[in-house]
C-alpha cells in the first residue's frame, strides 16, 4: 500500500512537472501581437535592432525569424496562401524582385526625408515601390593575414589579381545562385567587364578556388578560419570579422558595386502599421546610427550619419571611387537572374575540379615558358586558355526572353507553355564545357612538354 | 590415410591443476592418469566442476595452475586451437550460417589440408557418423540426433589426439540416448581415439566408460572402473552418488572386546575391523541385504525390524525397513508368485559382512 | 467478434496517422517531380532528364560512393570496439561504449564545424603534419570529408547493433571453432562475423541511409556533387521551380528504400541469436600483455578520433580566436556568457519537442509492433513497412511538405495554420525518429512469448489489460531503447525542423546553434551552444532512462 502511495505521488509529480515544462513552452499563446521578420541577417544585426526598436515601441514583440535568404524566399512563397510573416529583411535586391514579381510583396511609401536616391550607381529604393533600401554594402576581398603569411602569398588588391598562379587552391567564394549578394557580385562582374570578359575573368578565378561555399557565410568562415586564404565577400563580413579580432584583413576592389541592403513588407502582413513602424525605424537617424557598430558595419543611406562614423569607416556619398565605375542595370540583371546562376553552376561549381585541373595545367605550362620563346607552345597554351572560356551562348541570347524562361519557369495559368527543360540544356551546357575543359588540359600538358 | 586407420592413441596425464574463478575454486589438486585409447568418464552433479575440468583440457575457461600432459608434452600454456585435442559441445555448437559439409570441413580448411583431401574426409567423416546424405542441409533443418551427429564428424575429422564429450547425450530423448551411446563407443574403438565424457548419469558413466572419476565440490572423490566405484566407494558422497545405498551413521565404540558402531538409538552394528576414526558410516546395498532369509549366513550383520514401505520396480522389489531409528532398504528379486512381505509385518534381515563397507568420509 | 474490430480500428488509426503527416505531405512534394512542368501533365519524362544528365549520375554514384565508404569507415571503427569490449576482459568496456554513443547526440552541421578545424587542409592535424613532416592529408578534401564526418557521427548505430549481437552468441560457437583449429581473425571472419551479421547489416544499413540522405555534412563542407545536396539546391534556389530537386527526392526515397529491402532480404532467416539451450552468456577472455597494451593503443586512438568533433567544440566554445592555428590562441568564458542570456529558451523547447516526439515515438512503436505481431489485420505489414520508410524521407522534403500540407489548415481555438504551429515541429521529429523506436519495440515484442500473454488471458484479462499489464512491462527494455534514441537524435535534428520554425521563441537547441554559428564574429558562441546542447542531450537521455528504469522497478516492486 505504502509503495503504491509512492508511486502514486511520483507520478503525479512528473504529471505536473511535464504540465509546468509545457506552459513554459508555449510561447504560441503570446505571440499574437508579435512583429514577424523573416530575415538573413546575423544575430549580432538582427538583436540590436530588436532590442532597439522594442524599447522604443512598448507593446510590440519582434520575431525575428531567421532564414537564409533562398530559404527565407521558399518559405514566405510556401506560406503566401496563410502568411503569417510581416516585413521581408535581406541583402539582396534580386531575392526581393522575385518575390515582387510573385506579388508577395506590399507597396509602402517611406515617410522619412533626407534620403538620396542613388548610393554609388545603384538606386537605393525599388522604384516600383515594393522594397527601400536601408544601408549600403559592397563586395571586396577579405584574406587571412597568417595564412597569406604562412604560404608567402601577397595581398590582392583587383579581382584579376585572383586569377594569378600564386593563387591557385587559396580562394573561396559563394555561388550566385546560393547567395543573393554573390549573385549581384558576378553580375556586377559581367556588366562591369562585358558578358565574354567577364566570364573569362570568372573562370579565371574560379579555377583558383579552394571551394565554392554553399552560403555567403562559409566564406568569411572559411578565411577567418584558415581553410582558405582569400576569399571574396561582401564587406561587412570582413570588416566586422576584422572587428572580432581575427587575423583577416580586407579590401575593395576598383570594379565593385554598392549594393543596398532592402526590407520590404510581405503582402497580407498581419501587422502592417508595426512593420511600417519598423521601416521607419531603420531610415531614422538613430536607427542609421547603428549600422556603425563594428559588429553589424553597414554603410548607412543617411549621408549626414557618417560624420559620426570612425575615422576609416569608407563613405560613398563622397568617396565616389567605391562603386562608381559600373553603371548597373537592374533590368538586364533581373531578366537573365537564374540563367546566370546556371551557367556559373555548370561552369565553376559543379565542374570545379575539372575546372581547377584545366587551370594548373594552363598556369603550369605558363609557369615553364616563362622566359622561354616557343610559339608553338604558346599557341597551345593560348588554345587551352580559350576553350576554358568557351561559353555556351552569348549576350544576346542571355536577354533573349524565350531563353530565360527555361529557367524560370514560372506557370501562372495551366495554359502558359515554355519549351524547352532546364535539365535538357544544363546538360549539353554540361556536356560542352566538360569536353572543353578536358582538352584545354591536354593542351596544356602537351605545350609544357614541348618546353 | 583413412579416418578409420588408428592412430597410435595418446596418454593423458593431469598432475596438480588447481582452478579459480576469481576467488571461488573450482578445482582443486586434480590428478588424473588416462591410459591411451581409454573411454574415461568424468562424473558429479551438476557444480562439481566436471565440464570445468574438461574444458580446461580443450584449453577454455581460466587458466589453470598444474600440469596437463599428452603423451608427456605439457599443453597447458598451449592456445585452445593449437592443442589438437577435439571437443563436442553439450549443445553442439553446429554453425547455424554454414551447411553440414561446411561445418564438418571447417576444421580442415582451418588446417590448409588440400581441397580435393577436405571433400573425401568429410565425405567419410559423415559417412561414418551415417549422414553423408545430408551433406548439404543446414543445422536448423536438423533433429537433434542428427545435429549430435555431425558435431561429432565435425570433431573427429581432424583425427584429434583426444576427444572430448560434454555431457553429449543430455539434449537427446531417452531412445536416441542408448543407441547413441553404443554408436559413439563403437566409433572410439573403432578409431582407437583416447576420449573423456562428462556427464552427471551414472548410468551412462557406467555402461560406457572404462574407467571413471567422479568429482564434487572441484575435488576428484575417486577413480576406477565402474564396478570397483560401485562395489567400493571410499565415500559417502561417491556411495550415494552411484546408485542407491543403505548407509547408517553412528560412533565406533568397543563393546564387549568386539568393535560396533553405535547409532544415535543405541542401534549396535558389528564392524570387522577396527577403524581408527571415532565416527563413520556402514555403507551397503539394497540388494545385499536378505530379507528372511532361509540359509543363516556365516558372518553377518542380522537386524530385526519392521516393513514400512514396498515398491514394486519390475525385476525386484525394494522394501523399506524401520530398524530403529533408520530405515534399511532390501531389494529382493521378483519372480511370478514370490510371496511379498506386507507393510508392518515383523522382518529379519541379514547382511553378509564382505558386503558391508566402513567410510569415514 | 469485437476483439477483430479492436484491431482493426487500432490499425486503420494508425494508418490514418502515417497517410496524413508522412504519405500526403511527401507525396504533395514528389508530385511534382512527375509532372511536366511546361504543361502540368503527368509524365516521367524528368526522370529520363535526370539519367541523361552527366551531374545527376556523377551525383548518385557519388551519393553511394560516399554512403558505401561511410559504412566501410564506421564498420572499421565499430567492429574493433564492439569485439574488444564483448570479448575480452577490458577495462573501461563500459566506459567505451557509452563513450561509443555520444557521437550520435552531436549536432551533424557542427560536427563538421568542428572536424574541419582539426583535419581540414589547414586544420590543426595539417598545420602539425605540415611543421613536422611537410605533408598534407586531404583528409577533408571533397567527398573524404562528408565520409570521415559521416562515419564518425553515425558508427555508433552499427557499434550498438554489433554488440547487441555479439553479446547474443552463444559462446560454445565460437570455442567449436577454437576448438578446431581456429583463431584471431579468421574466426573473427568465419564463425564471429557471420552469426552476428544481422546486426551488423541492421546497423549498417541505417549508416548506409544515413549517409545517403544527409544534407547538412556535404553543404557544410561545400560538397554539391551528391544527390541530397542537390535537391536542395535546387528546390530552395530563388525564384526556380526546377522539378529536378523533386525527382532527386523520389529517387533518394526510392534508392532508400530499396537498401532498406535489401538490408532486411539480406538477414532475413540469419537470426541466430539466443537460441536459448545450451551455454549461453560469455566468458570474456584475458588478453596477454602486448595484446592488451595494442588493443588499448586502438581503441583509444578510435575514441580520440570519434571524440575529436567534441574536443575540438570545446576548444572552439573556450577559444578566443582560432585562425590557421593549432590551438585557438588564448582561452575565454565570453562565448558562455553570451550565449547564457538565450538558451534558457531553446533547452526547454528541445526536451519539450524531443520529450513529447520520443513519447509519442514510443506509443505508436508499441501499437505498430503490436498490430504487426499479435494481430491479423490484412496488410499489416504495410504499417512496419511504411513506418521505416520515414527513414528514407530527407528531412527537408519532410518539412517542405509539411508546409505545402498544412499551412491552409488553421487550428482551432489559437487560430493560426498548422504548420507554423509548434507542435508541427513536434510532429516532424516524431515521423522523422518514428523508425528507431519502432525497430526497438518490434525487437523487444518478439521476445516477448505468446505464452505470456496467452496466461493472462486464461486468467480473465482482457485484450487492453494484457496489453498495458503484461505486454507492455515485458517489453520496457526496448521501449527504454527506443526512447533514449528517438530523444537523443531528435533533440539534434535540424534538416526539418530548419524548414518548419516559424518563431524564434518557438525554436529548439539545433536551430539557435545553426543561428550562432552564422556570426562573422566567430563561431565560440555556437560552439558553446553546441556544447550545452550536447551536455543537456545526454543528461536528458539519462534522466529518461532513469525514470524508466525506476518505474520498470517499481512496477515489479507492484505487481511482484
Amino acid at each position: 500500500m505504502l509503495l503504491r502511495k509512492n508511486y502514486r505521488k511520483m507520478t503525479g509529480r512528473f504529471v505536473l512537472s511535464v504540465g509546468i515544462l509545457t506552459c513554459l513552452a508555449l510561447p504560441a499563446w503570446a505571440l499574437e501581437k508579435d512583429l514577424t521578420v523573416v530575415t538573413s541577417y546575423p544575430k549580432d544585426l538582427t538583436t540590436a535592432f530588436k532590442q532597439a526598436f522594442e524599447k522604443q515601441n512598448p507593446g510590440v514583440k519582434v520575431e525575428m525569424l531567421k532564414k537564409k535568404t533562398t530559404a527565407g524566399v521558399k518559405y514566405i512563397q510556401e506560406t503566401a496562401s496563410n502568411n503569417s510573416s510581416d516585413l521581408f529583411w535581406a541583402s539582396a535586391p534580386d531575392a526581393f524582385e522575385v518575390l515582387k514579381g510573385d506579388g508577395l510583396l506590399a507597396k509602402y511609401t517611406v515617410k522619412a526625408v533626407g534620403i538620396p536616391d542613388l548610393i554609388g550607381s545603384y538606386p537605393i529604393n525599388d522604384p516600383d515601390g515594393y522594397y527601400k533600401g536601408f544601408a549600403g554594402s559592397g563586395y571586396g576581398m577579405m584574406w587571412n593575414t597568417r595564412y597569406l603569411k604562412a604560404k608567402k602569398i601577397p595581398a590582392p588588391k583587383e579581382w584579376n589579381d585572383l586569377a594569378k598562379a600564386v593563387y591557385h587552391g587559396h580562394t573561396g567564394m559563394s555561388a550566385p545562385s546560393r547567395s543573393g549578394t554573390t549573385h549581384l557580385t558576378v553580375e556586377t562582374i559581367l556588366q562591369g567587364e562585358g558578358w565574354e570578359n567577364g566570364w573569362k575573368l570568372l573562370k579565371e578565378i574560379g579555377g583558383n578556388f579552394h571551394t565554392v561555399t554553399e552560403r555567403s557565410f562559409g566564406v568569411p568562415d572559411g578565411v577567418n578560419s584558415g581553410q582558405f586564404g582569400v576569399g571574396i565577400v561582401i564587406d561587412f563580413f570582413g570588416l566586422s570579422s576584422m572587428a572580432s579580432g581575427f587575423p583577416v584583413d580586407f579590401v575593395y576592389p576598383t570594379v565593385t558595386t554598392l549594393v543596398p541592403a532592402n526590407i520590404a513588407i510581405v503582402k497580407n502582413s498581419p501587422h502592417p502599421e508595426a512593420a511600417a513602424a519598423f521601416i521607419e525605424f531603420l531610415l531614422s537617424e538613430a536607427g542609421q546610427e547603428m549600422l556603425l557598430d563594428p559588429k553589424i558595419r553597414r554603410l548607412p543611406v543617411r549621408p549626414e550619419t557618417y560624420a559620426k562614423a570612425p575615422k576609416d569607416f569608407p563613405n560613398p556619398f563622397i568617396d565616389k571611387t567605391i562603386g562608381a565605375k559600373v553603371k548597373f542595370d537592374v533590368v538586364k540583371s533581373k531578366d537573365r537572374y537564374n540563367l546566370v546562376n546556371s551557367m556559373f553552376d555548370v561552369m565553376i561549381t559543379y565542374r570545379l575540379d575539372d575546372l581547377r585541373e584545366a587551370t594548373k595545367a594552363v598556369q603550369d605550362a605558363e609557369k615553364a615558358m616563362a622566359g622561354k620563346s616557343n610559339a608553338e607552345a604558346e599557341k597551345l597554351v593560348a588554345e587551352a586558355r580559350a576553350l576554358i572560356a568557351v561559353l555556351p551562348i552569348d549576350e544576346n541570347k542571355s536577354l533573349d526572353n524565350e531563353f530565360s524562361a527555361i529557367f524560370k519557369k514560372k506557370r501562372k495559368k495551366a495554359t502558359d507553355k515554355v519549351t524547352g527543360r532546364q535539365a535538357e540544356v544544363e546538360q549539353q551546357w554540361d556536356t560542352m564545357v566538360k569536353s572543353n575543359y578536358a582538352e584545354a588540359i591536354k593542351l596544356a600538358k602537351k605545350a609544357k612538354s614541348m618546353l | 590415410m583413412s579416418l578409420a586407420t588408428r592412430v597410435k592413441p595418446v596418454r593423458l596425464q593431469i598432475e596438480d591443476v588447481h582452478i579459480s574463478f576469481g576467488s571461488t575454486k573450482v578445482l582443486q589438486g586434480i590428478d588424473l592418469d588416462i591410459e591411451p585409447g581409454e573411454f574415461f568418464a568424468f562424473l558429479g552433479p551438476s557444480g562439481s566442476g566436471k565440464s570445468t575440468l574438461l574444458r580446461a583440457i580443450a584449453g577454455f575457461g581460466p587458466r589453470p595452475q598444474g600440469r596437463i600432459l599428452i603423451d608427456n608434452e605439457d599443453i597447458i600454456s598451449l592456445s585452445p586451437w593449437k592443442r589438437e585435442v577435439g571437443m563436442v559441445f553439450q549443445n553442439y555448437a553446429l554453425w547455424p550460417h554454414l551447411t553440414v559439409q561446411k561445418n564438418v570441413a571447417f576444421g580442415l580448411e582451418e588446417r590448409k589440408v588440400a581441397k580435393a583431401e577436405i571433400s573425401t574426409r568429410v565425405e567419410e567423416a559423415l559417412d561414418m557418423v551415417g549422414l553423408a546424405d545430408l551433406a548439404d542441409r543446414h543445422p536448423s533443418q536438423l533433429s537433434g540426433g542428427q545435429q549430435q551427429r555431425v558435431a561429432l564428424a565435425r570433431t573427429i575429422v581432424i583425427r584429434p589426439r583426444l576427444l572430448l564429450l560434454d555431457e553429449p547425450l543430455s539434449n537427446l530423448d531417452a531412445n536416441l540416448r542408448v543407441q547413441m551411446r553404443t554408436d559413439i563407443l563403437k566409433l572410439q574403438r573403432k578409431l582407437g581415439l583416447t576420449t573423456i565424457f562428462v556427464t552427471h548419469d551414472q548410468e551412462e558413466a557406467n555402461t560406457i566408460s572404462d574407467r571413471m572419476a567422479v568429482l564434487d565440490k572441484g575435488i576428484i572423490q575417486q577413480i576406477g572402473s565402474p564396478m570397483e566405484l560401485y562395489d567400493y566407494p571410499v565415500n559417502r558422497f561417491v556411495a550415494h552418488f552411484l546408485g542407491t545405498t543403505n548407509m547408517i551413521e553412528g560412533e565406533v565404540v568397543s563393546v564387549d572386546g568386539a568393535t560396533v558402531l553405535q547409532t544415535q538409538s543405541g542401534l549396535k552394528l558389528p564392524l570387522d575391523m577396527a577403524p581408527d576414526a571415532r565416527h563413520g558410516a556402514i555403507v551397503f546395498r539394497p540388494q545385499s541385504v536378505h530379507v528372511n532369509p532361509e540359509i543363516t549366513q556365516t558372518s553377518a550383520m542380522n537386524l530385526d525390524g519392521t516393513v514400512e514401505s514396498l515398491e514394486f520396480l519390475g525385476s525386484t522389489v525394494r522394501y523399506g525397513v524401520k530398524v530403529g531409528e533408520v530405515t534399511v532398504l532390501a531389494e529382493e528379486d521378483h519372480q511370478r508368485g514370490k510371496p511379498i512381505y506386507k507393510k508392518t509385518e515383523r522382518v529379519q534381515l541379514v547382511i553378509p559382512q564382505k558386503q558391508v563397507l566402513f567410510v569415514t568420509e | 467478434m469485437p476483439r477483430i474490430r479492436t484491431s482493426y480500428l487500432v490499425a486503420s488509426l494508425l494508418a490514418f496517422f502515417l497517410l496524413i503527416f508522412l504519405i500526403v505531405p511527401v507525396g504533395k512534394v514528389i508530385y511534382v517531380a512527375f509532372q511536366d512542368s511546361s504543361t502540368g501533365a503527368l509524365t516521367l519524362v524528368n526522370f529520363v532528364d535526370f539519367f541523361k544528365t552527366s551531374l545527376f549520375r556523377e551525383s548518385f554514384f557519388n551519393s553511394l560512393y560516399v554512403a558505401g565508404m561511410s559504412v566501410l569507415i564506421a564498420s572499421l571503427i565499430a567492429l574493433p570496439l564492439a569485439y574488444f569490449t564483448s570479448r575480452f576482459n577490458f577495462g573501461g568496456s563500459i566506459l567505451i561504449q557509452t563513450l561509443g554513443i555520444i557521437p550520435l547526440i552531436m549536432p551533424p552541421f557542427v560536427g563538421a564545424v568542428a572536424m574541419q578545424l582539426f583535419f581540414g587542409s589547414n586544420g590543426s592535424i595539417n598545420l602539425l603534419l605540415d611543421q613536422w613532416f611537410g605533408i598534407n592529408i586531404p583528409f577533408m578534401k571533397g567527398l573524404n570529408g562528408v565520409i570521415l564526418v559521416e562515419s564518425i557521427h553515425y558508427f555508433p548505430f552499427i557499434l550498438i547493433n554489433l554488440s547487441a549481437a555479439l553479446n547474443n552468441i552463444d559462446r560454445s560457437m565460437e570455442e567449436a571453432a577454437q576448438n578446431l583449429g581456429s583463431s584471431g581473425i579468421r574466426l573473427f571472419r568465419k564463425i564471429v562475423f557471420p552469426l552476428a551479421m544481422p546486426g551488423y547489416l541492421a546497423g549498417a544499413a541505417l549508416v548506409f541511409l544515413k549517409a545517403f540522405d544527409d544534407l547538412g555534412t556535404p553543404l557544410l563542407l561545400n560538397v554539391n556533387n551528391m544527390l541530397a545536396p542537390q535537391a536542395y539546391l535546387r528546390i530552395s534556389s530563388i525564384g526556380i521551380s526546377d522539378p529536378m530537386g523533386y525527382v532527386i527526392s523520389v529517387i533518394l526515397v526510392v534508392f532508400s528504400l530499396f537498401a532498406l529491402w535489401v538490408s532486411m532480404l539480406a538477414s532475413r532467416g540469419k537470426d541466430y541469436s539466443g537460441g536459448g539451450k545450451g551455454v549461453s552468456g560469455l566468458l570474456k577472455r584475458d588478453m596477454r600483455g602486448w595484446q592488451k597494451a595494442g588493443a588499448y593503443c586502438l581503441i583509444i586512438f578510435l575514441l580520440l578520433l570519434v571524440l575529436s568533433p567534441h574536443i575540438s567544440l570545446v576548444l572552439l566554445s573556450f577559444g578566443t580566436i582560432w585562425s590557421y592555428s593549432v590551438l585557438p590562441d588564448a582561452y575565454t568564458m565570453a562565448h558562455y556568457v553570451e550565449v547564457f542570456g538565450t538558451t534558457r529558451e531553446y533547452i526547454t523547447n528541445t526536451l519539450l519537442y524531443a520529450g513529447l516526439a520520443a513519447s509519442f515515438d514510443v506509443a505508436f512503436s508499441v501499437a505498430i509492433a503490436y498490430v504487426v505481431l499479435r494481430t491479423k489485420v490484412i496488410g499489416r505489414q504495410w504499417l512496419d513497412y511504411i513506418a521505416t520508410g520515414a527513414l528514407a524521407v530527407p528531412g527537408v522534403v519532410l518539412g517542405i511538405g509539411y508546409l505545402r500540407t498544412f499551412n491552409d489548415f488553421n487550428v482551432p481555438i489559437i487560430d493560426k495554420p498548422l504548420a507554423s504551429w509548434w507542435v508541427i515541429i513536434v510532429v516532424a521529429l516524431a515521423i522523422r525518429r518514428l523508425p528507431y523506436a519502432l525497430r526497438a519495440c518490434t525487437a523487444a515484442l518478439h521476445q516477448v512469448s505468446v505464452s505470456l500473454e496467452e496466461a493472462a488471458e486464461n486468467l480473465g484479462a482482457g485484450k487492453t489489460a494484457t496489453v498495458r499489464k503484461i505486454v507492455v512491462p515485458l517489453m520496457a527494455g526496448g521501449i527504454v531503447a527506443g526512447f533514449v534514441t528517438s530523444f537523443a537524435t531528435a533533440a539534434v535534428e535540424l534538416s526539418a525542423t530548419l524548414m518548419l520554425v516559424t518563431a524564434e521563441s518557438d525554436a529548439p537547441l539545433a536551430y539557435g546553434i545553426y543561428v550562432f554559428m552564422q556570426s562573422a564574429a566567430g563561431r565560440g558562441p555556437g560552439a558553446a551552444l553546441g556544447l550545452i546542447a550536447v551536455v543537456v542531450v545526454a543528461f536528458g537521455s539519462y534522466l529518461a532512462h532513469h525514470f524508466i528504469e525506476r518505474n520498470k522497478r517499481m512496477q515489479a516492486t507492484l505487481t511482484g
